[in-house]
């Protein structure tokens, strides 16, 4: 076995990154925005299976993000005093939201899929706003609480302090990039980059290419689910803000400014800049909002495809699996 | 019985307001394929402009000003950052329009600041009207009659020139208005500035009957995203239904059940999609592919 092989690997570096990181940022006392910035990671690789692989324009993904802290919150509060069936629960509520959502999405590309989802998490913010009785409306659902892990009764572990937090969320993590990594090289991983390559092409050989699309959706569902259950621990609480539409571009800037769309790691680089830059221009102006914009149109007119693929940093991810792809689509031009 | 015929009334302006809105973010959805997000800022650009013309020459004079210089905005907007954009990724279109959005709603902030202004209504249009049993607002009527003028101008453009014709060929397929020798980039450039300028008419006539704030924008957004699901990409006529689907879906259900007002549009909008998928005059296009 080669050790060195898989110390070079990215995936090992950026788990190894994220681990040691706390070295850095506890001297300089911001542990709740490394923690965030996991979370993001988190929530922008989910989502870039649905963006990236499958290329589905999402504008609507703060959706499941809102409503995972939501349904947190409602099992905690309702139904155990504790964090894993909470999260079990949140996760599995958003793959049912997602479900739903892409029985009307599915079927649809382009625009008018982009279009939808913006309707759709539009919906969901009013829904939140309003409904106060169970969201709590504009005061957000308080009094989330960091009860400790515990084990089959075995043993237990604390996580109210920021660092014991940060630790479970890198857990975490690192199950999560592991997922999403096996899923992409899995079978039903190229079949999603099929779909994006071109819809008609993957129905003609064979793929049920609508199920497909509802997979993908339901998987980075869960994955928003997952990552607003965590923000909801982080926070102590849930608030209808991440899900109304003037937010939702922040986890496709993510996915973006990194390189998300050619490169596997490109929301990790994202997130990281994106809170960075947030919480630098928040303390230094009121109108971080202007600066924002400025980013994105940037950005889109001067760097649409992202700092890894501006750079054309490392060959992993979508970009390894557009060149294994090539061969077999070359043989099949005729099937048009 | 005069409540609900109030809101019966307000639904219908409303509406129509929508309409126009909605008109102007389908053309350019139609041509550029582009979903306008800052289709709700240049209303708002609309609105202050009018604001700060309206002190130097009068209510008339800025009517038609303000949506000209918005319209000139929007030809800029276009010739120097959308045009980067066509027959990329939905997304880009999305994301560019989306910053756009935050830097106008900002600027906004920055120039007139995040307190509430109200635009005056023209003077023969102050004071209720008296209409049978019910006291309505006549700046209400004044606003419905201009949303019909500039609705059937719309009509007229769409269904009466060689442009609507091209327009509405666009919805259908961009690359073969090419082919047939048609100056897409001048026709886009104009659409665009057209479209700006219909969000910028709507935002002066709007408002008198809202506060000026810089989130006035943001709000309007949406109603106009719903009209077009509803009513379907493409049809001039969808827009209309779509619109005041909309507004009367508002206005109605605040005499039900207010907390709903804002959530009813949706509510219709599932159904609508759940029965046509395409919404109510919605035809096959190539935006679905």
């Amino acid at each position: 076995m080669d050790v060195s092989r898989y110390i070079k690997h990215p995936l090992f570096l950026t788990l190894f990154f994220f681990f040691i990181a706390p070295v850095a940022v506890i001297p300089l006392g911001g542990m709740s925005l490394a923690i965030e910035v996991m979370i993001w990671v988190i929530f922008a690789m989910g989502f870039n299976i649905l963006l990236g692989y499958t290329g589905l324009p999402s504008f609507g993904h703060g959706l499941f993000f809102g409503s995972g802290a939501y349904l947190f919150g409602l099992f905690q509060h309702h139904v155990i005093k504790g964090v894993w069936i909470p999260l079990g629960g949140s996760i599995l509520g958003c793959a049912i939201i997602a479900a739903v959502l892409a029985i009307f999405l599915a079927k649809k590309r382009g625009i008018y899929h982009a279009l939808l989802t913006i309707a759709f998490t539009q919906m969901f913010f009013f829904i939140a706003f309003q409904w106060d009785a169970v969201t709590g409306g504009e005061n957000g659902l308080m009094g989330i609480e960091r009860y400790p892990l515990t084990f089959f009764g075995l043993f237990n572990i604390k996580i109210e302090s920021s660092v014991g937090l940060y630790y479970f969320v890198f857990a975490i993590l690192a199950v999560s990039i592991i997922f999403l990594w096996k899923l992409i090289y899995s079978p039903l991983g190229s079949v999603f980059y099929a779909i994006k390559q071109n819809e008609l092409r993957a129905k003609y050989l064979g793929y049920n290419t609508p199920f497909v699309k509802w997979l993908s959706w339901i998987i980075s569902g869960a994955f928003g689910g997952l990552a607003g259950s965590l923000h909801a621990l982080l926070t102590h609480g849930a608030f209808a803000d991440p899900i109304h539409w003037t937010r939702s571009g922040d986890v496709v800037m993510m996915v973006i400014i990194g390189g998300g769309l050619t490169n596997f790691f490109g929301p990790v680089l994202g997130a990281i800049i994106f809170i960075a830059l947030r919480d630098i221009f928040s303390t230094i102006t009121e109108h971080w909002y202007l600066f924002y914009g400025l980013l994105i149109v940037v950005i889109i007119m001067f760097m649409p495809e992202g700092i890894l693929g501006y750079f054309k940093v490392g060959k992993s991810g979508a970009q390894e699996s557009l060149e294994e792809l090539k061969p077999a689509s070359l043989d099949l031009k005729g099937v048009e | 019985m005069a409540e609900i015929l109030a809101q019966l009334f307000n639904g219908i302006v409303l509406g129509l307001l929508f309409g126009v809105m909605a008109l102007g973010f389908m053309m350019i959805l139609s041509v550029m394929e582009v979903i306008n997000f800052g289709h709700g800022a240049l209303f708002a650009l609309g609105a202050y402009f009018a604001l700060t013309l309206q002190k130097f020459v009068g209510y008339w004079p800025a009517l038609i000003l303000a949506p000209v210089f918005v319209g000139l905005l929007g030809l800029v907007i276009e010739r120097f950052a959308i045009r980067r954009i066509y027959g990329k990724d939905p997304l880009f279109g999305l994301l560019l329009t989306l910053g756009l959005a935050m830097i106008f709603e900002e600027i906004i902030r920055i120039i007139w600041g995040k307190a509430g202004y109200s635009l005056s209504a023209p003077a023969f249009a102050a004071g209720p009207i008296n209409l049978g049993n019910l006291w309505y607002s006549k700046y209400l009527l004044f606003l419905a009659f201009l949303s019909l003028i500039l609705l059937f101008l719309v009509w007229i453009f769409l269904e009466k020139t060689p442009y609507g014709a091209i327009i509405k060929a666009g919805v259908s397929d961009s690359e073969m208005v090419l082919a047939l020798g048609k100056n897409l980039d001048r026709l886009r450039t104009l659409v665009f500035g057209l479209g700006a300028a219909l969000a910028g008419i709507a935002g002066v006539i709007a408002g008198p009957m809202w506060s000026l704030k810089p989130t006035m924008g943001t709000e309007i957004l949406m109603p106009s995203f719903v009209v077009v699901v509803i009513g379907g990409i493409g049809s001039f006529w969808g827009a209309i239904i779509g619109g005041l689907i909309v507004g009367l879906s508002k206005s109605l259900s605040i005499l039900v059940y207010p907390r709903m007002s804002e959530l009813a549009m949706y509510f219709i909008m599932a159904i609508v999609l759940v029965l046509r998928p395409r919404g109510i005059m919605g035809e096959k296009s190539l935006l679905e592919e």
